[in-house]
């Protein structure tokens, strides 16, 4: 097939599953339901019972019902990725895309956390110091900058954590946009990009929900980080104010365990993930993300572009409606213009689907001398 | 006193030039006159509606509250006529006259209709129109896609006319009891293979049609087209080239595409051989239209004139402006024809704008461009091809790999002056000014890559040395049959 071909994307809007049809609330209230046992166990009262993520886990061998989400999640990936590549296969960067994301996924996200553990400690209690997730970073993984943790797992995985976060992922956002992660290395992004493919047309474009994206997204990002640097208070003076020390860590309404559920829980998982078949697929990361919201702002600053073709675009609506992060590419496109959005996750396919070739992601140095391509002798005012 | 401005036509050369208006007169009252649409759409992204790509509202480029937003008077009827003294446009349906202070025709293009017997039998159709694609929706899929047909498709029935292209066909499903089993498109261009392709994803196996020796003579030469025609096999597409069509059969409803080389059974036929200027309303109205395509004509500025311009020594009187397929400009070439493209019509649009502004903006049409995907394969041209250039010669090259691909440069007096690709994406506005730059064959061969739009992980075009020197060849590898009508896009 021709490595721009787009063909896989034909009967999109003649399928009902794919169009908010029955199956498709279905399968929300199934994600739904399942994110809600995962995350609300203990206050559904469910343990013990046929609806027990923790039993589920240990009749498949599993040490926690973390390691089975896990495991779902895996099998979740690589079945949308078999889909993926089925639609758009045909291009090269989604195929190495989805590798990468798969692999990640797999070596990363599963296997290591699964049997890291058992080098390093025979004693079930410390496992969790050993089950590292070395594709996650603050503040997405907002737990793992938290002085707690910090001292708790070994130095070589503390100077992972904090040269990760603030110094390794904002440098590749610099030089390759925030898709090096967001769509090639994140498991929120890869789950959207393989098992939420299905639905990416689903996310809205429309001007309201950008606004409320730039104010929710941001929001969320505050949060994260003022929170972070209060539990790092918390740590310091904490044992001398009480008071202080509930609000932050010590009680199940304090901010820690109030960013845990509302974030955590149900922003990135009920919401998230659970409706992924109704809003498409990319909820969390456009609207909540703190990560992403943090790669926005380095994105503005760096390299990355997606370069418009001038004179060309037809305004068909294509880019548009396959953007998963709600751009609306085509006004980008129709006006001539070049451009960076913090949001845009770099997942490629408005370029891919473009009929007339006008979009082309790219890590340029700087603005090429686009006023001069740009200018056609056609108006002549 | 705010100036009354009318605009015929709510394509992108009206809306273009309604924005613009707009952007400077925020109280000037502007009326839009449409009988096809509620909406702005893109009509180039029709096929993708048919193939449930995309949804109507997908290929809608603003969001629906725009004309609220910026205050733009919408009205859902035919234009009939036009009384250039009264100053007042004519519309169909007892509605009363709108009076202007400047009007802009943006009427757009109809179907060109089929010349042969039985071209109005039911079941045969065109595909230029929304109504087309409404029609065309329903025989194949039983009507539109999921998430929403168009808003109001019927509001502009009080207002229309029998001879109206926006109209709708009946369907034969009912009757049929389901899809058409052999469809058939008629027309080797660019809507004859968007048709194609919208059958072929509708499951069908449709007959193409072709008049000319190769698909899209117009565009590709016999080399370039033969992989087009490859890939419409590979698809189960009949490509019947040099088929001319004598009839269509039928009693009530069309049965079967009669040609010079046989007669063909058919359940469904869309016709496909070009558009003409939506003008014909405008004829008995005083304003002077191009007599072999029926275009407005216009001055650079885009002003119609009058018939009998006399000794007027200032055209803009009238207060009547043209953009968009509607319009006959003169070509580079120095031609007068309509440009049938997008990006031209919204050009047009915008520099008519100006016009009703008072301003005195000039519409210089520079050279020609264009782009498309043929059956996936990407499709780029720029400068002087298929256009017989007096001594030119073509250097050809062919792509084998991971990539397929045809390379074409035409040169003329040892300058390059048009390039024609496939199967790989390029910049044009880099093609462009580089027969600009008047630069030399090996020099472009050379660089060829800088102009290279691919998207990433495409490995680049490499041409090796030999090829690079290989001799040029004639216009086409065989005949181009007759002079070259104009490119439609």
């Amino acid at each position: 097939m021709d490595l721009q071909g787009q063909n896989g994307l034909l009967s999109t809007f003649r399928e009902p599953w794919r169009n908010r049809g029955l199956v498709a609330v279905g399968t929300s209230g199934l994600l739904v339901a399942f994110y809600s046992l995962l995350y609300f166990r203990d206050p559904l009262g469910v343990a013990g019972t046929a609806l027990d993520p923790e039993a589920w886990a240990r009749a498949v061998g599993l040490r926690s019902r973390w390691l089975l989400y896990g495991l779902l999640y895996s099998v979740a990936m690589i079945g949308g990725a078999a889909y993926y590549l089925r639609r758009h296969g045909n291009s090269r960067y989604h195929r190495v895309r989805v590798a990468v994301n798969v692999t990640v996924q797999l070596a990363l996200a599963f296997t290591l956390p699964l049997v890291m553990p058992y080098f390093f400690t025979s004693d079930p209690g410390q496992f969790w110091k050993y089950e590292y997730y070395f594709s996650y970073f603050w503040p997405l993984d907002w737990y793992k900058l938290h002085p707690g943790t910090l001292q708790n797992i070994p130095v070589v995985l503390a100077v992972y954590s904090i040269v990760g976060a603030l110094v390794l992922v904002p440098l590749l956002a610099y030089f390759f946009g925030k898709r090096w992660y967001c769509s090639w290395v994140c498991g929120c992004g890869g789950l959207a990009n393989t098992f939420g493919d299905p639905w990416r047309h689903l996310t809205t474009a429309s001007t309201a929900s950008w606004r409320f994206e730039k104010r929710s997204i941001h929001t969320v990002l505050f949060v994260a980080v003022a929170s972070t640097f209060l539990l790092v208070l918390d740590h310091l003076v904490g044992d001398r104010h009480p008071t202080f020390h509930a609000a932050v860590a010590g009680q199940w309404w304090s901010l820690k365990s109030l960013y845990g559920y509302v974030v955590g829980a149900i922003l990135s998982g009920v919401v998230g993930t659970g409706l992924y078949p109704l809003l498409g697929p990319r909820v969390w990361c456009r609207n909540f993300c703190p990560m992403a919201a943090l790669l926005g702002l380095v994105q503005k600053l760096g390299r990355f572009r997606i370069r418009v073709k001038p004179d060309m675009c037809i305004s068909c609506g294509n880019c548009t409606t396959y953007c998963e992060m709600g751009i609306d590419v085509r006004s980008y496109a129709q006006s001539n213009q070049s451009f960076t959005r913090a949001s845009c996750v770099g997942c490629g396919m408005c370029a891919h689907v473009c009929p007339r070739g006008v979009l082309k992601l790219e890590n340029a140095p700087r603005l090429q001398s686009d006023k001069a391509r740009q200018h056609l002798p056609v108006v002549d005012l | 006193m705010p100036e009354r401005i009318v605009i015929v036509g709510n394509g992108v050369a009206g809306i273009e030039a309604a924005l613009t208006v707009r952007a400077r007169e925020p109280s000037w009252d502007i009326t839009i006159v449409s009988e096809e649409s509620d909406h702005f759409f893109s009509r180039t992204a029709l096929m993708w509606v048919a193939t449930g790509q995309l949804s109507h509202r997908c290929i809608e480029p603003y969001e629906r509250d725009l004309y609220d937003r910026m205050s733009f008077r919408r009205v859902r009827a035919r234009a009939v006529g036009l009384d250039l003294d009264a100053r007042e446009l004519r519309l169909a349906g007892e509605l009363p006259p709108l009076p202007y202070d400047r009007l802009l025709l943006a009427c757009g293009s109809r179907p060109r209709p089929g010349p042969w017997p039985g071209s109005t039998l039911d079941g045969v159709g065109h595909f230029v129109t929304h109504q087309d694609l409404q029609w065309l929706e329903e025989e194949l899929h039983g009507g539109p896609g999921l998430r929403g047909g168009p808003p109001r498709p019927d509001a502009h029935l009080g207002a229309s006319t029998d001879d109206s292209p926006y109209r709708f066909r009946r369907s034969l499903r009912q009757q049929r009891g389901g899809p058409p089993q052999r469809p058939a498109v008629i027309g080797g261009g660019l809507i004859g293979i968007e048709a194609v392709e919208v059958m072929h994803a509708a499951g069908l196996h449709p007959r193409f049609f072709i008049r000319e020796e190769w698909f899209w003579t117009v565009a590709l030469d016999a080399w370039e087209s033969r992989w087009i025609a490859e890939r419409m096999g590979e698809q189960g597409v009949e490509v019947l080239v040099d088929h001319d069509v004598l009839s269509l059969d039928g009693d009530a409803h069309v049965t079967a595409v009669s040609t010079d080389h046989g007669t063909f059974e058919t359940d469904l036929v869309v016709v496909a051989i070009g558009v003409v200027p939506n003008t014909g309303w405008l004829r008995g109205s005083g304003l002077a239209l191009d007599e072999r395509g029926g275009g407005v004509l216009v001055d650079e500025r885009l002003r119609a004139q009058p018939i009998d311009a006399g000794d007027s020594e200032d055209p803009t009187d009238l207060g009547v402006f043209a953009a968009g397929d509607c319009a006959a400009v003169r070509w580079f070439d120095g031609s007068v024809r309509p440009e049938q493209l997008w990006y031209t019509a919204r050009d047009q649009g915008r520099v008519a704008g100006r016009g009703l502004l008072g301003d005195t903006a000039r519409y210089g049409r520079g050279p020609w461009y264009n782009s498309a995907k043929l059956f996936d394969i990407e499709y780029t041209t720029a400068g002087l091809v298929n256009m017989n250039v007096a001594g030119e010669a073509n250097w050809r090259f062919e792509e084998q790999g991971p990539v397929r691909s045809t390379s074409r440069v035409v040169v003329a007096d040892g300058r390059v002056v048009g390039f024609n690709f496939l199967g790989r994406r390029w910049d044009h506005s880099v093609l462009l000014r580089w027969i600009d730059e008047r630069r030399d064959l090996r020099w472009v061969l050379d660089h060829l890559n800088e102009a290279g739009f691919d998207t990433e992980l495409v490995p680049p075009l490499r041409i090796p040395a030999e090829a690079k020197g290989a001799p040029l060849q004639g216009p086409t590898p065989s005949g181009v049959p007759g002079p070259i009508p104009p490119p439609v896009g």
